[in-house]
């Protein structure tokens, strides 16, 4: 399909059309392609992305935003589109301009793909999920697995009419095994994923290694314990750490929850929540990041945004408007999951800052408690500060020792007594940033990034 | 509908310019959305109509001793756009593998096939003025409420027309509409010093209906203001009392991701015969429940819907299958194909998606339990669940569990107060014998109710594991 800018000429006369009758318009045009395979034992399944492109235009409607898309992006598609928006923009120009100020930024920026799989052949990505396939129906009790792995070349082209003009190129690999045991009727499973932008490290981090252990911790856990239940001790893994930040401090600091007064989290700007060895970030110029970006899709650059600062609360992530109503700047964090889904403030990649413990020295900390390792989901309560972990697998701590795996469990609290209680968060060299999807309310998911390294704190758990 | 007037034609139009070797599927979709978004009581966002229309082409070719499968999806109706979709599902076949050796494509045409109602009549003619209506019948409901209101929430409506026809002379059409509400009504009432309460709605359905809102208000304004009172959850091995919308949040994956050509195929679905719940449990699946959100004339690949029993009185009796994964084993399928991903579920963009094996609407049979405060009274101490945070169930052991973000603790067969945070979990089956959501079901009300995928009683489990700070 074409390249998105050859389609630059029909948004700009969009944009003319639209200018005498609102202050303020912009279009966003997206499309993308990709291929990827996914194979188990008796089947091998081959995609590639839908041949699926628009544009969203949104104008401000003189007290309020309206909007409509399109799926084709022919000049009589958007025309229809923008015929659409006659109704509501009959009194926009009788209004003010929508608050805060619009991006004039032109820039166009694509991912470093300089040794990356960009083009990874159909056969390259066979051989590979084969080999990763291998590797885990290798281990005695494991009988099958999902394994795969692929690509996608996302475009966004973002236009306004204050001049702004972004064009982005993003290159998104990933990669994951998911080995399944088998005994007596019970099954298991865990998980390794990797998933980054721009970058090859997949097919390093994916080693026959990791992928062995994976497999091993499968079959481990058909006689692994039950959690316990209770409020006790708990190790975050750094999938469940970078969980955590996104669920915790994440979501409660996107900023269209304070001016909808809807987050527990406004009233306390400025205060300290947690120890100073605490700091939480959110950085869409995250190099190789899941979900990094290049700009939002308000046309500003993506940046880094110290949420807790050594244990004070300092930041929080805005667009235009919240930013415009609450005295602050915009941070880089407008987005939509694609040209159908309307604009909030979003997460990029969040993630909890190393500290200076050895997880030895967590786990030497506890007396009774629980290492929560392989998340697999959390959600937050923005307005009465609770949050929730779900993970695939554990181990309990007992007397500061490691006495075994443990099944899934999910873990839920107050994040404010949570971070009052974090005894410790250990070294940069077990940092990780996780690949992950993020919905806000039911649907608009997207790409995230969560990180962190090994934290203690206590906090309610039991089996899931 | 004034964006899809005229009879759909989306997988029909395409067809006609496929230069494909039989046999070949093609489903499509055009669809219009509209939304209003909240914030606070002011309307933040219009949006719509959003336009997307797009179809999903799909080959078979033999290959191994099997089946090379391909698909592609596209929104491109040019020559050229069509003729790449087709040459990318013909190149996807020589990469692909499946172990059936012949696929059987239903044929016919949905007018053999009635069509449940499916289809809000006032939604489809004046999608927008409905929406507004809803939304202005909505906010009148807070009025005059002083301690609770709502902060932030959306209702987004999607009408679709969707089209299937394939080599084998299907030619199939149906209108649909689908509804997504979220509402988050909060609540300042009750003791100083703590958070303001939320409860937060979450809805799928097929229709908007607005002349019950101001008792649905009342009751999301009672849950807000104990949600701020709740106290810790207590912790131990509890009677539970879940109703039908909270297990619709378990039991259709956690039943649905076992009982499929998909699963049978990597050795987790369980042998006919399974002892899986007790002598109460009779499960069925029923893609023709009125309203229901995955309810239709035809399942995703064109074969009638219809009703299939899964568990007989606690025995699996029987497995679903789309037409590919029934080819694997020799067997016919039950019209269980569904586009849409993982959760099985997509409200529209369906063809970008092929189709696999899985649930429509489970119908869990209603026992002789009573009502919910019979129920109650049967668990005598222990805990009524109101809603639970993503409790979905892991697809592979069936755990399944979350936070607790509003219940009420049972006390002496009544309710009593108000429990929020800590966990609740358990499987949703296990071997014969072992503790589990199906399996130590004791208690089944007499009447069911439809939430999202699943028509239910509410349930009584003795016990389920609870850990909290009480």
């Amino acid at each position: 399909m074409a390249d998105l800018r050859e389609l630059e000429g029909e948004l700009a006369a969009t944009l003319r059309r639209l200018e005498p009758r609102t202050k303020f318009a912009e279009i966003l045009a997206q499309a993308q392609s990709g291929e990827g395979v996914r194979i188990e034992r008796k089947t091998t399944t081959m995609s590639r992305e839908p041949r699926v492109r628009g544009a969203v235009i949104r104008a401000w409607a003189g007290t309020r935003w309206a909007e409509a898309a399109t799926s084709r992006l022919d000049g009589a598609s958007l025309h229809e589109a923008e015929a659409a928006l006659e109704h509501a923009l009959s009194t926009a120009a009788s209004g003010g301009g929508p608050p805060g100020e619009p991006s004039t930024l032109r820039s166009e920026s694509t991912d470093d793909a300089s040794g990356s799989k960009r083009g990874l052949s159909s056969e390259e990505m066979l051989s590979f999920s084969r080999d990763v396939m291998r590797w885990a129906t290798a281990v005695p009790g494991v009988s099958n697995a999902q394994a795969g792995v692929g690509w996608t070349d996302e475009e966004r082209l973002y236009v306004n009419t204050a001049g702004a003009r972004c064009y982005q190129m993003l290159h998104r690999v990933i990669g994951g095994c998911v080995p399944f045991a088998i005994e007596n009727g019970r099954a298991e499973n865990d998980y390794v994923y990797f998933g980054s932008l721009g970058s090859s490290e997949l097919f390093n981090f994916m080693s026959e290694e990791r992928v062995t252990q994976t497999a091993k911790s499968a079959r481990e856990l058909l006689s692994a314990r039950a959690p316990p239940a209770g409020e006790l001790s708990v190790v975050l893994d750094p999938s469940t750490s970078g969980t955590f930040a996104h669920e915790s401090f994440g979501h409660g600091t996107e900023a269209d929850q304070f001016v909808r007064d809807r987050s527990y989290l406004r009233p306390i700007l400025g205060q300290t929540v947690g120890p100073a060895t605490l700091t939480l970030v959110d950085e869409g110029s995250y190099p190789h990041g899941w979900g990094s970006i290049w700009f939002d899709d308000e046309g500003r650059a993506s940046q880094r945004t110290v949420l807790v600062d050594r244990g004070r609360f300092v930041g929080a992530l805005h667009d235009r408007e919240t930013a415009a109503t609450l005295h602050a700047r915009p941070t880089g964090n407008a987005r939509r999951s694609d040209f159908l889904s309307r604009l909030f403030v979003r997460m990029t990649n969040t993630y909890v800052e190393a500290g200076e413990w050895t997880f030895e020295e967590l786990v030497k900390e506890v007396k009774d408690g629980v290492v929560l390792e392989h998340a697999t989901s959390g959600i937050e309560d923005p307005q009465g500060g609770q949050m929730q972990l779900k993970v695939k697998r554990g181990q309990r701590i007992e007397h500061g020792q490691l006495t075994g795996p443990v099944r899934s469990m999910a873990l839920s609290g107050k994040v404010l007594d949570f971070l009052q209680q974090i005894r410790g968060v250990s070294r940069q060299s077990d940092f990780e940033m996780t690949p992950g999807y993020c919905g806000k309310g039911h649907s608009d998911l997207l790409p995230v990034g969560s990180g962190g390294t090994f934290l203690l704190s206590t906090a309610v758990v039991g089996p899931a | 509908m004034s964006e899809t007037n005229g009879t759909a034609s989306t997988a029909f139009r395409a067809a006609e310019r496929l230069k494909l070797a039989e046999p070949w599927e093609v489903y499509g979709e055009r669809s219009s959305r509209y939304e209003i978004h909240l914030n606070g009581r002011e309307i933040e966002l219009v949006r719509g109509p959003i336009l997307v229309e797009g179809y999903g082409v799909r080959v078979f070719r033999p290959r191994d001793g099997g089946t090379g499968t391909g698909f592609q999806a596209s929104t491109d109706f040019s020559e050229e756009g069509i003729r790449a979709t087709a040459e990318d599902a013909e190149a996807l076949t020589q990469y692909s593998s499946f172990p059936a050796k012949k696929i059987e494509l239903p044929n016919g045409s949905t007018a053999s096939a009635p069509s449940p109602e499916i289809r809000d009549p006032r939604l489809w003619d004046r999608p927008l003025e409905t929406l507004q209506e809803y939304v202005d019948g909505l906010l009148r409901s807070f009025d005059g409420v002083p301690d609770a209101q709502p902060s932030f929430g959306s209702v987004r409506a999607t009408l679709s027309e969707t089209t299937l026809t394939n080599s084998a002379g299907l030619r199939a059409n149906y209108p649909h509409t689908n509804v997504i509400f979220e509402l988050a009504v909060k609540s300042t009432a009750g003791p100083e010093g703590r958070p303001p309460g939320e409860y937060w709605v979450n809805e799928i359905m097929r229709r908007l209906e607005s002349h019950d809102l101001p008792d649905r208000v009342a009751d999301w304004c009672r849950l807000a203001r104990d949600a701020r009172r709740a106290e810790p959850t207590p912790t131990g091995d509890l009677p539970v009392v879940l109703p039908a919308s909270v297990l619709s949040g378990i039991l259709p994956l956690g039943i649905g991701d076992r009982v499929t050509g998909a699963a049978r195929l990597r050795d987790l679905a369980p042998q006919i015969g399974t002892v899986w719940g007790t002598d109460a449990v009779t499960l069925r699946d029923d893609g023709r429940v009125p309203w229901g959100i995955s309810s239709s004339p035809v399942d995703d690949e064109g074969s009638p819907q219809r009703e299939r029993t899964i568990l007989d009185h606690g025995r699996v009796t029987g497995l679903l299958y789309d037409a590919r994964h029934a080819g694997a084993f020799d067997t016919g399928s039950t019209g269980n194909a569904v586009r849409g991903g993982h959760f099985s579920f997509t409200e529209w963009r369906r063809f970008e998606s092929a189709p696999g094996s899985a649930t429509t609407t489970l119908v869990l049979a209603p026992g002789d339990g009573g009502s919910d405060a019979e129920l109650i009274e049967a668990a005598g101490d222990g805990i009524w669940l109101q809603q639970l945070g993503w409790a979905i169930p892991d697809p592979v052991t069936g755990a399944f569990g979350g936070e607790i973000r509003i219940g009420y603790r049972i006390r002496g067969g009544k309710l009593a107060e108000p429990v929020r945070g800590g966990t609740l979990g358990g499987v949703v089956v296990a071997p014969e014998g072992q503790p589990s959501l199906l399996g130590s079901a004791v208690g089944f009300g007499s009447t069911a109710v439809l939430s999202e995928k699943l028509l239910s009683p509410t349930l009584l489990v003795r016990p389920l594991t609870v850990a909290g700070q009480g």
